[in-house]
């Protein structure tokens, strides 16, 4: 067994090409102004120790190692370890303890003792001399903090909560320089508030660049709330312990916590550019995140005990929970202002079943709820309406497909778009700032503020890209800031930063939008049922019409006729001309009820959909046309072969009818005729052709053009062209859009009409064999 | 010359035709055609009218007023649908669910050309379904043709009661 010195952690770390590397919290050495015991379980034997233990306890590490701690200090206090073994030490730190030499019979030495397991699971006990002048005064303590957490409650604002704290921390130090870093969302830290000596360089307004604390740095203060350098200029003391021979090397003991844990060395260099000789900072967390620094300088070595750092640990632990508060408070007129904008917008929005128009109607209010200086609000991909100074529309079409990748929970928010989209370069001074939000993703629905770039100085402490070299293997050497003068940087390509309350804004008139889309579905539900249920009633009103309602029709146009049967030679000819005229007004009533019971039944039945060969079905139609007496000297004309569509037989078969009847109807020439042709190419849909109905018929008057289509509407005298119902077109139209087509009319008057119309073609390859199988399994299709 | 009854007692012997209608407009037009049918003359048929489909059911079932009555069943009932209080849709099913009853032949005389009044009077054992036309010829047809069909080619179940 013999006595190894571990291996300190120490000058490879100057070499380090990035000192986000550097394992700070295993630097197997601490610094001089206290001794490191690494203790055993269960009977607390020391296992590791620092090497200054002469200095300090005046026995060497071979006096100590492998001796039971009890030799040294007195029972009450092992028994106060041992019993928070599992449990929370930091209850019982510092334990006030007294270290006998046991051969000595000198005075023992005071010591404030501090017990924590390591994150590698040894038990450490850290030992730093008593400094006599402070009494571990409960009251002295308790009035201190009392005093200090009514002025940190009563503190208005931050920025107030802020320069209270620095002013405390340096009453209750002493040291020089006591600022508040804190950290925004790159890393970097800017000094918000300063208590200096007043011949000292005010660092207040400074940026710190984020390498400046590396981040496993910044981890250990999450996890260390408070860090102590006495004295930059110390020797790091390194741990000691027994060993077999030739057994493996102990593992490094985690220091995360170890308060005398020692420092890396290019934060040493950072300090001694800074001209600082001892530190101190105190974290501030917010959600398990750094907030910010408490970060104390003093220009000679300053050594601060335990129950001061006690206080100023727990100060700052007050301090994180009050910040929260202090920053709702944070511009709270601003505040205000947007809650009664946002108020405004939900009030109308909630009025509103059209949100694009009621956002755009007030397009003043739309950028300040947001403070942008422009807006584009987007109902589509294309349908998109500019607001203040935005890019141009075509920028914005090419950007929304980018943004779309890059929503997080529906929103998009940056200060500096062209960093992430260099595309955004050209229009940097309109729209540095960019807060998108997607109301419907799939609609394509966005609302998206822009800001123009704001040009800013930032005052750094020193140029922040640190000085680089490259070595002869390719690596790059990173060293120590070396200057902290005022270093100024224009930025670029920049917006003032988007506040949480502006992004809150934002958020609130998405819900209400959301809200009212919603709402706007549910009375879409509302609406179809209520369809569904007139919908019905309309079906049982078309029964009541072709039931009820021809029987008394009926009854009247039978009576008439008995009457003429039965009293003609007692009516005089202008009575049973009369009597006609009724009967003929009975039979044109009857065949409006038809109509309408047809015209509303079609809307509901199923269609019977085949393939039709359109030949086989237009010479079925003139036949019928060809056997009727009426359409002597009427022809149809098939000049192409037609095409084979999709659709119900019995219904396009009366489309056929109908509209060559009217050709045929309203048509004053000797010759009458019609031409049934096809387009085959459909631009718009290449799943439906284009059937045309051409005649030489009387024409439309183009004022009548829109109006034929209607039910009932009529442009003749009942009693020219053989009458008609006004319904045929109606429901040739209604037949159509069945089928999912469209029909239209064109005329020149007196020389003849054009009725065009689509349907659908088999086109989905999916289907054909299908109605092919229905087809043969059906002999009558 | 058919004949009207004014009740089922006022003849016990000849055969009688049931109709159930409601309208007496559509009655006296049916009544009118049926006085010029041009038949041969070989029976008589007495025609007993109902304007509900309660009454209708009373006489069939012999309920009610008619449960005295010693007559035979009508050869043919014809039967409009849409009837105040028991629909014609329910006399069919009740005639058609009662044994001594369902032989009869049940002749629909409706405006209604809706599919699925056609097919429910079917599925409940109407044996035939007609339209009432407008007009007083097509109306005289269709008697005309309802007549010359079930009461002079077609043999009834109550064949013997004509013959005899």
């Amino acid at each position: 067994m013999q006595i190894v010195n571990l291996p300190i952690n120490n000058e490879e770390a100057v070499n380090l090409t990035n000192c986000d590397r550097e394992p700070i919290h295993v630097p197997s050495s601490i610094q001089p102004h206290g001794v490191l015991l690494v203790l055993s379980e269960p009977d607390i034997k020391i296992m590791q120790v620092s090497e200054n233990t002469f200095d300090l306890l005046g026995l060497t590490p071979a006096e100590l190692l492998d001796r039971r701690l009890d030799e040294f200090i007195s029972s009450e206090h092992i028994e106060a370890i041992s019993s928070c073994l599992d449990r929370s030490f930091e209850h019982i730190n510092p334990i006030p303890l007294k270290f006998y030499t046991p051969d000595d019979d000198s005075t023992p030495l005071s010591f404030n003792g501090i017990v924590h397991r390591a994150i590698t699971g040894e038990l450490v006990l850290e030992l730093e001399p008593t400094v006599s002048i402070i009494k571990n005064d409960f009251f002295q303590f308790y009035h201190q903090i009392k005093n200090t957490l009514t002025k940190m409650q009563t503190a208005l604002n931050l920025t107030e909560l802020c320069n209270l704290i620095v002013q405390e921390i340096q009453a209750i130090t002493g040291f020089d320089r006591v600022m508040i870093y804190r950290f925004n969302e790159n890393g970097d830290g800017t000094v918000i508030a300063e208590a200096k000596q007043d011949e000292q360089e005010a660092f207040l307004g400074m940026h710190f660049p984020d390498t400046d604390i590396p981040k496993q740095a910044k981890h250990l203060y999450t996890l260390n709330w408070l860090r102590l350098i006495p004295d930059i200029n110390y020797q790091a003391i390194g741990l000691a312990t027994h060993q077999e021979e030739d057994s493996e090397p102990l593992p490094k003991l985690d220091m995360s916590y170890c308060s005398l844990r020692s420092v890396s060395p290019i934060h040493i260099e950072y300090l001694k550019n800074m001209e600082v000789a001892a530190s101190m900072s105190v974290s501030l967390i917010q959600n398990q995140e750094l907030w910010g620094l408490i970060s104390c300088h003093h220009s000679t070595p300053k050594f601060i005990p335990y129950e001061i750092r006690t206080i100023c640990e727990f100060l700052g632990q007050l301090m994180s929970t009050e910040i929260a508060n202090k920053e709702a408070n944070e511009n709270l007129d601003y505040k205000l202002y947007l809650k009664t904008l946002q108020g405004q917008f939900v009030e109308r929005l909630a009025r509103t079943d059209d949100f694009v128009s009621e956002l755009i109607a007030d397009p003043e209010a739309l950028l300040k709820l947001t403070g942008a200086a422009g807006v584009a609000v987007c109902q589509s991909n294309v349908d998109i309406t500019l607001i203040g100074q935005t890019p141009t529309l075509e920028q914005i079409k090419t950007l929304l497909p980018w943004l779309l990748e890059h929503y997080n929970q529906d929103i998009f928010v940056t200060d500096s778009l062209s960093r992430l989209y260099p595309l955004a370069e050209e229009y940097t001074a309109i729209a540095s700032g960019v807060l998108a939000m997607a109301i419907s993703k799939i609609q394509h629905r966005y609302i998206i503020w822009f800001r123009p770039e704001m040009l800013q100085t930032v005052n750094w402490a020193g140029n922040p890209d640190k000085p680089k070299r490259l070595e002869e293997d390719g690596t790059i050497t990173i060293f120590p800031r070396q200057s902290f003068e005022l270093w100024q940087e224009t930025v670029n390509g920049k917006s003032s930063p988007w506040l949480d309350c502006e992004i809150a804004g934002a958020l609130e008139l998405r819900q209400a939008i959301v809200d009212i889309v919603l709402r706007q579905a549910e009375d879409l539900a509302n609406i179809n049922l209520e369809l569904e249920r007139s919908n019905s009633e309309l079906d049982s009103f078309a029964y009541i019409a072709s039931h009820d309602l021809k029987e008394p029709l009926r009854g009247i146009h039978n009576y008439a006729t008995f009457l003429l049967e039965d009293y003609s030679d007692m009516l005089q000819g202008d009575g049973a001309e009369k009597l006609n005229t009724l009967v003929r007004l009975t039979k044109r009533m009857e065949s409006l009820i038809d109509s309408l019971l047809k015209f509303s039944r079609l809307g509901r039945q199923e269609l019977q959909m085949y393939p039709i060969a359109l030949d086989q079905l237009l010479k079925t139609v003139t036949e019928l046309f060809a056997i009727n007496p009426q359409w002597t000297n009427c022809q149809i004309r098939v000049p192409q072969s037609l095409p084979t569509v999709l659709g119900d037989r019995v219904l396009l078969e009366e489309v056929f009818i109908n509209l060559i009847s009217n050709a045929f109807k309203y048509n004053e020439q000797a010759d009458k005729w019609v031409e049934v042709g096809w387009l085959e190419s459909n631009s718009q849909d290449p799943n439906f052709v284009t059937i045309y109905i051409r005649d030489n018929g009387i024409g439309i008057r183009e004022k009548h053009l829109d109006s034929v289509f209607r039910i009932f509407k009529r442009l003749h005298a009942p009693s020219k062209y053989g009458g008609g119902t006004g319904a045929g077109l109606t429901i040739v139209k209604k037949i159509i859009e069945r089928h999912g087509g469209k029909i239209q009319v064109q005329s020149v008057y007196g020389q003849g009409s054009v009725f065009s119309f689509t349907l659908p073609i088999e086109s989905n390859t999916s289907v054909i064999p299908e109605i092919a199988t229905d087809i043969t399994s059906n002999p009558h299709p | 010359m058919q004949k009207l009854l004014n009740s089922p007692w006022e003849n016990l012997t000849d055969p009688v035709i049931a109709i159930i209608e409601d309208s007496d407009e559509d009655f006296y037009s049916f009544w009118r055609a049926t006085q010029k049918l041009n038949l041969l003359e070989r029976l008589t048929y007495n025609f007993l009218r109902f304007e509900d489909g309660d009454e209708a059911l009373e006489y069939l079932l012999r309920q009610g007023e008619y449960q005295d009555l010693n007559a035979a069943f009508p050869v043919a009932i014809l039967l409009d649908l849409n009837l105040p209080n028991t629909d014609g849709r329910e006399v069919i099913r009740t005639v058609k669910q009662t044994p001594i009853l369902q032989i009869i032949p049940i002749i629909v005389l409706t405006t209604s050309n809706s599919l699925q009044d056609i097919q429910t009077c079917y599925q409940y054992g109407a044996n035939c379904y007609m339209l009432k036309p407008m007009g007083v010829s097509e109306m005289q047809q269709t008697v005309q043709i309802l007549f010359q069909h079930w009461f002079q080619f077609t043999v009834l179940p109550s064949y013997g009661q004509f013959t005899t």
